[in-house]
């Protein structure tokens, strides 16, 4: 069975986000470090270690500027087999729909037994893209999964819900989003770096997939830095000074007792 | 008159506050003025007449065999069926764990607009604009929704709740049609009675490594005991092994907005603070003056926590008993 993963490559978290000036709707990219998506290496590790015991490819899939290929490189140095990164302006400046319409075209054309993907992008964090790509590729989906079950023709995923756990089982194919503690992602060998560098990595546009008019469902019209949260009052002194001092803080500022 | 579907979610037998959130913007957000507010109660009538208490037009009951456990494809199918039938052109959904679940199904379904995690609605010309954190919270982007029906989940404790209004909602109750549902929920085990999820506390006490262990983490929940508060963690004290991932807050965690948000031992960092930013109040209780937290924190205490919490806890008690 081959696993179709969905990846992307984000900034990395601790680097500072800026909206560019020029264009209100992007970011300035400049002295940003890039990564892999931290969900997408759990996706990835799951699909390897499934295939790796029960045959099959793993195929990764991205949509993303021609920059985004390291991202796509440390998944095929981590095992993946051969990658699609969608290049075109239109997709990659499109919302999470009409994303998710592209990539299951993409999809579609592989075949999988099993689709993951990260529990979100890091960047524009919406958790949606399993149920979008569910949608469009007329498979059942699963959000979150901490445990993935291969059982013949079906899996099973435990997955928490604010407190509870679920566990739910679908017939396969299925989309399939990743949580951390589904597994710990492995660390890409020098030689698997090596490698990966002749691995097949095909750079697509939409309208390879068939998709010539792309119509985004929503658009981005601003990025802002939300107001800074102003510095607010600092205490010190001896324990009981400072449960007063809390207290009267609680009742006359914040007003909640 | 446009009309907007609200998905009403329970949880333990009443209807959680999310959905109260979304009825409530529903109620008072300027764009949403003059417009049906049709509640949609899936697979349970038993909250039936306790939604009917909150001012929508009117209410919808789907049940059947199908739709007695949650399933985002059986449920995105029923919310889909009635938007389409109300003509509805928006959705609104708290942006719960289930909420998020049906959403993006229900948005590709009906070849319409997705907003998920919103944090403001504002109106722009006859459509939306909303405003969703992105990057980890260090940006807000403004979004148009271009296409209709418009999906939108909405961040829990950031609309008001709409209160009990006069008069009852009529409620019409149908059994679904015979669905597709592939992916079906084979078992559900509830957390531990009276345990309150970090996500929909409006009141969270929150630990880290400065905690020092499971046996620290007693001290806060007594507070949070004494406050009703919900007990959340940062990624060091998760990933020390004192208490359970399903705390965790942040980046890798879980996305927090509680009223107010009690820092214990905690410096701060900026994975953390994607995950409680946009807390209507914070206090820090750190020994560490220069501890990042204490510059965001609204009322940023110097102390010991071993010290500070019981104490605070104590007198808290105290305040409510007398
Ligand atoms: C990709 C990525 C994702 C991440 N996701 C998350 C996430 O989701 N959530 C998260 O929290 N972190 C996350 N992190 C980790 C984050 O960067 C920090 O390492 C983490 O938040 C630190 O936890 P802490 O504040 O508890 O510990 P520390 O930074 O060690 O802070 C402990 C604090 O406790 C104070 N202290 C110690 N003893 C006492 C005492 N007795 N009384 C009062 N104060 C005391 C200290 O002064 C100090 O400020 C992530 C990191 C990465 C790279
Ligand atoms: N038992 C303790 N008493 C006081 N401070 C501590 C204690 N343990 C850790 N800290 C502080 O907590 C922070 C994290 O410490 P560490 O666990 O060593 O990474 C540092 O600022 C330490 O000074």
């Amino acid at each position: 069975m081959d696993i179709a993963v969905v990846i992307k490559q984000t900034p990395d978290t601790e680097a500072r986000i800026v909206p560019d000036s020029g264009n209100t709707k992007q970011i300035v990219s400049d002295g940003i470090n890039f990564i892999l998506n931290p969900y997408d290496e759990f996706a990835l590790e799951e699909a390897l270690t499934i295939t790796e015991s029960s045959g099959g490819e793993v195929i990764c899939f991205a949509i993303g500027p021609e920059s985004s290929e390291p991202a796509m490189r440390t998944a095929l140095a981590m095992g993946a087999a051969r990658g699609i990164l969608i290049t075109d302006p239109g997709a990659v400046d499109a919302d999470i729909v009409t994303q998710g319409k592209i990539l299951a075209a993409a999809i579609r054309t592989v075949n999988p037994g099993l689709v993951l993907c990260g529990r979100e992008w890091i960047d524009v964090q919406e958790d949606a893209l399993a149920a979008i790509l569910g949608e469009f590729l007329d498979m059942p989906h699963v959000m979150n999964a901490a445990r993935i079950t291969l059982n013949g023709s079906q899996v099973t995923v435990n997955r928490e819900v604010e407190g509870a756990t679920f566990e739910i089982t679908s017939p396969l194919p299925a989309v399939v989003s990743c949580q951390k503690g589904l597994n710990e992602p492995r660390y890409p060998t020098l030689i698997a770096i090596r490698k990966s560098k002749s691995k097949e990595l095909k750079m697509m546009s939409s309208a390879d997939l068939g998709l010539t008019s792309i119509v985004p469902a929503s658009q981005i019209v601003a990025l802002e830095a939300p107001p800074p949260r102003a510095q607010g009052k600092l205490v010190t002194g001896e324990t009981d000074q400072l449960v007063a001092q809390s207290l009267r803080w609680l009742s006359d500022e914040a007003k909640l007792i | 008159m446009a009309s907007i579907v609200i998905w009403a979610e329970t949880r333990n037998g009443s209807i959680r506050k999310s959905t109260l959130e979304c009825i409530g913007a529903a109620r008072t957000l300027e764009p949403f003025q003059g417009c049906e507010r049709v509640g949609v109660l899936i697979g349970d009538a038993a909250c039936a007449d306790e939604l009917s208490r909150y001012g929508l037009t009117s209410i919808r009951v789907v049940t059947g065999e199908q739709l007695r456990r949650f399933s985002s494809e059986g449920y995105a199918g029923v919310l889909a069926e009635i938007t389409r039938e109300v003509k509805g052109d928006i959705v609104l959904l708290g942006a719960t764990a289930l909420g998020r679940d049906i959403a993006g199904r229900l948005a590709a379904r009906l070849d319409g607009s997705l907003g998920t995690d919103i944090i403001a609605i504002h109106p722009d010309g006859d459509g939306l604009l909303i405003d969703r954190p992105v990057y980890s919270g260090k940006l807000t982007a403004r979004v148009k929704l271009v296409r209709k029906p418009a999906v939108l989940t909405l961040r829990p404790n950031t609309f008001p709740a709409a209160e009990a209004a006069s008069g009852q909602t009529p409620v019409t109750q149908a059994d679904a049609v015979t669905m597709t549902i592939r992916a079906t929920v084979t078992q559900a085990l509830e957390a531990a009675r009276g345990v309150l999820d970090v996500t929909e506390a409006s009141i969270v006490v929150s630990g880290g490594r400065g905690v020092g262990g499971a046996e620290g983490f007693k001290i806060l929940e007594s507070l949070a005991d004494t406050l009703g508060a919900a007990v959340g963690a940062s990624r060091a004290a998760v990933d020390s092994g004192w208490i359970t991932y399903s705390h965790q807050v942040g980046q890798t965690g879980k996305v927090v907005s509680p009223v107010l948000y009690i820092a214990c031992g905690i410096s701060g960092a900026i994975q953390h603070f994607a995950g409680m930013g946009s807390a209507k109040f914070i206090i820090a209780i750190n020994k560490d003056p220069d501890a990042p937290i204490m510059k965001k924190a609204d009322f940023a205490i110097v102390g010991d926590l071993f010290k500070v919490v019981p104490v605070l806890a104590e007198e808290l008690r105290k305040l409510r008993t007398s």
